[in-house]
C-alpha cells in the first residue's frame, strides 16, 4: 500500500531522511515511531506529496501523490490540527474540500456524524477545542471514503477521552479492511492499536516488525521474590548478574529466569516468586536506538 | 471547473469579500462626496469631470490586486495550503483555480464599485440640482474598472505565489503603489508602463494615450504582460517548494 524506496531529505546541511526504505502492507495498523526530529513528518510530507524528496521514491498504491487520480479516495491525512481558517465553521470546510475533490456534499454530513461533530458543524472553526479540530481533521481525512489513513501525531493534545475515541475510531477503520500508518512519539498508544511498526532515528530505519517481536525484544527484569533475598541478590552479583532490590524481599533481576532458579536451587534458597516481565516498547525502542525516551 | 468553485467557496465562507466590500464603499463615499461636495457647479457640469466621478469605481482595482494576494496568502497564512493541495495535488492546477476565483471575486468586487459610485454620484448631483450626464463616453470607465480588477486581481495572484507570506505581500503591494510607483514617476522615463499606471490607464479606458498614459490597448497588454510573468514565476516557486505548514 505505501511504499518508501531510498528516500533521501536534505534541508541545507541537515539531512532529515537519510536513504530511508520500507514497505507497508494493506489492512493493517502500522505505526510509525522515532523520537522529534527523527524525520517521521518529514517522510509524511514527502508520501503526501507536500514536500519534494531530494532523492529516491515515495509512493501510495503504487503511484506517487500527485500521480493519484482520485486522491481523496484513495488515502485520507490528518496532518496538523491547526490547519483551518478560524473564521470557517467546519462544515464549509468540509464542503471546500468536497467540491474541490468532486465529492458529493451530502458526504460531509456523513462523516460530521461519523466523528460526532454534527451539533458543532455551523460553528466557527477557531471556537473549536483541540479535540474537535482533531476530530475535524480525521472527517475531512474520511470525505473520500479511502482505504489508507495517514495520521501524524493525531493523539498530541488530546485528552484521555478523545485518545480513547481516537484508538477506537482507528481499530474499527483497520476492522473494516482499512489500512493505516499513524506516526507517534507516544509509544504506549500505539503498542495499543498497531499491528506492526517502523521506527526510524535520525532519519534512518532503525527496525520494521510486528509490535511482539519488537516487545519481546526488551530486556524485561525477572521479578523475584525470597525469605533470603539479600543473600542471593549477593550471589547473583558474584557471577556478574545485575540486579537490584525493590522492596522487601523482592529483587528485579536482569536475567532470564532460569538461570535465576539454577543458581538459587544450587545455593538452596527459597523463592517464593519467579516472574518473567514483559518488556515495554519504550524498553525495546531505547534498546534499539540507543537514544533518550522519545 | 470544480476545483474554481470550490475556491469561490473559500473567499464565500469566510468574511473576505465582505470586508473588501465595505472598504471599497468606505473609500467611495469619502472620495466621491469629497469631490462632488466641494467642486463647483460649473465644474461638475462639464463631462470630463462627470467621466472622472465615475472613473472612481476604479479604486476596486486597488482592492482587487490586494484580494488576489491574499486569496493566495491566507492558505498559507492558516496552513489551509495542506489540505487544499491534499485535495488538488497538482499544483499549477490549484493556482490555476485560484486565479480563475480571484478574477472572477474581483469583477464581482468591481461591479459594486460600479453600482455604488452610480448611486453615490445620481444622489450628489440630484442634492446640488447638477444634471448628472450618464452616456457611451461617462460610462466607460465602468467598463475600464471591470478590466482593471480583473488584471489587478492576476497581478495580486501572481505576488501572493511569489512572496507567499501574506503581511509581506500586503505591505509590499502598498508601499508599491503609495511610493513606488510615484518614485518611477519621478525618475522613470517610461512611467506609463508600470504596473500602477498601466492599471490606472486600464481603468480611465482611453484610446489614445499620452506622454504620461498609455492608450486602452497598450495598457492592456501590459497588465497581461505583468500578470502572466508573475503568475508564471509564482507557479513555478509553488511547485517546486515543499509546503510549510503555515507562515504569516
Amino acid at each position: 500500500m505505501i511504499e518508501v524506496a531510498n528516500l533521501t531529505k536534505r534541508f541545507g546541511r541537515t539531512i532529515a531522511v537519510d536513504d530511508l526504505s520500507f514497505t507497508i502492507p494493506r489492512g493493517r495498523i502500522t505505526g510509525f515511531l522515532g523520537p522529534n526530529g527523527a524525520g517521521k513528518t518529514t517522510t509524511l510530507r514527502i508520501l503526501l506529496g507536500l514536500a519534494l524528496p531530494t532523492s529516491g521514491r515515495a509512493a501510495i498504491a503504487e503511484r506517487r501523490y500527485r500521480e493519484l487520480e482520485s486522491p481523496l479516495e484513495t488515502v485520507g491525512a490528518v496532518l496538523e490540527a491547526s490547519n483551518y481558517h478560524p473564521a470557517r465553521s467546519g462544515r464549509n470546510q468540509l464542503r471546500v474540500l468536497a467540491t474541490a475533490a468532486g465529492i458529493p456534499t451530502a458526504r460531509v454530513n456523513e462523516v460530521l456524524n461519523e466523528v460526532e461533530l454534527t451539533a458543532a458543524a455551523t460553528r466557527r472553526v477557531g471556537g473549536y477545542s483541540l479535540g474537535m479540530r482533531q476530530r475535524l481533521s480525521v472527517a475531512a481525512a474520511l470525505l473520500g471514503r479511502p482505504e489508507l489513513l495517514i495520521l501524524d501525531e493525531p493523539a498530541n493534545g488530546l485528552d484521555p477521552e478523545g485518545i480513547r475515541w481516537l484508538r477506537n475510531f482507528l481499530r474499527k477503520f483497520a476492522d473494516d479492511g482499512g489500512t493505516v500508518f499513524v506516526s507517534s512519539h507516544v509509544l504506549a498508544e500505539v503498542a495499543q492499536i498497531a499491528d506492526e511498526v517502523v521506527i526510524i532515528h535520525r532519519g534512518k530505519l532503525v527496525v520494521h516488525e510486528e509490535v511482539a517481536q519488537l516487545t519481546a525484544r526488551a530486556t524485561g527484569a525477572t521479578r523475584v521474590r525470597s525469605p533470603r533475598a539479600g543473600e542471593l541478590l549477593e550471589r547473583l552479583r558474584a557471577i556478574g548478574i545485575e540486579g537490584e532490590a525493590v522492596a522487601e524481599g523482592q529483587l528485579a533481576v536482569h536475567a532470564p529466569p532460569d538461570r535465576i532458579g539454577d543458581l538459587a536451587a544450587e545455593s538452596g534458597i527459597a523463592l517464593h516468586e519467579l516472574v518473567a516481565e514483559t518488556g515495554t516498547l519504550e524498553e525495546a525502542f531505547l534498546e534499539l536506538t540507543g537514544d533518550s525516551a522519545p | 471547473m470544480k476545483v474554481v468553485r470550490a475556491e469561490l467557496l473559500k473567499a464565500f465562507t469566510t468574511r473576505l469579500l465582505l470586508w473588501y466590500g465595505l472598504g471599497l464603499l468606505a473609500v467611495l463615499v469619502l472620495v466621491i462626496s469629497v469631490h462632488v461636495g466641494s467642486d463647483d457647479a460649473t465644474s461638475l457640469s462639464a463631462p470630463d469631470t462627470q467621466r472622472m466621478i465615475v472613473e472612481y469605481a476604479g479604486l476596486a482595482a486597488v482592492l482587487a490586486v490586494l484580494l488576489g494576494a491574499v486569496l493566495v496568502t491566507a492558505e498559507y497564512a492558516h496552513g489551509t495550503i495542506n489540505q487544499s493541495f491534499l485535495a488538488v495535488p497538482t499544483r499549477e492546477r490549484l493556482l490555476g483555480a485560484k486565479l480563475a476565483a480571484a478574477v472572477l471575486a474581483a469583477i464581482g468586487l468591481a461591479a459594486f464599485g460600479c453600482a455604488v459610485t452610480l448611486v453615490l454620484a445620481e444622489l450628489w448631483y440630484e442634492g446640488r440640482g447638477i444634471p448628472l450626464e450618464l452616456g457611451g463616453g461617462t460610462l466607460t470607465p465602468f467598463l475600464g474598472a471591470l478590466a482593471a480588477s480583473a488584471l489587478a486581481a492576476a497581478i495580486g495572484v501572481g505576488v501572493g505565489a511569489i512572496l507567499r507570506r501574506q503581511t509581506l505581500a500586503v505591505v509590499l503591494i502598498l508601499v508599491w503603489l503609495l511610493i513606488g510607483e510615484a518614485i518611477i514617476n519621478v525618475v522613470g522615463d517610461d512611467a506609463s508602463f508600470a504596473p500602477g499606471h498601466a492599471v490606472a490607464a486600464v481603468i480611465v479606458a482611453h484610446r489614445d494615450g499620452n506622454a504620461a498614459r498609455l492608450g486602452l490597448w497598450p495598457a492592456v497588454i501590459t497588465c497581461l504582460t505583468y500578470a502572466a510573468l508573475l503568475v508564471a514565476v509564482g507557479a513555478l516557486l509553488v511547485s517546486r517548494s515543499d509546503v510549510e505548514s503555515s507562515v504569516s
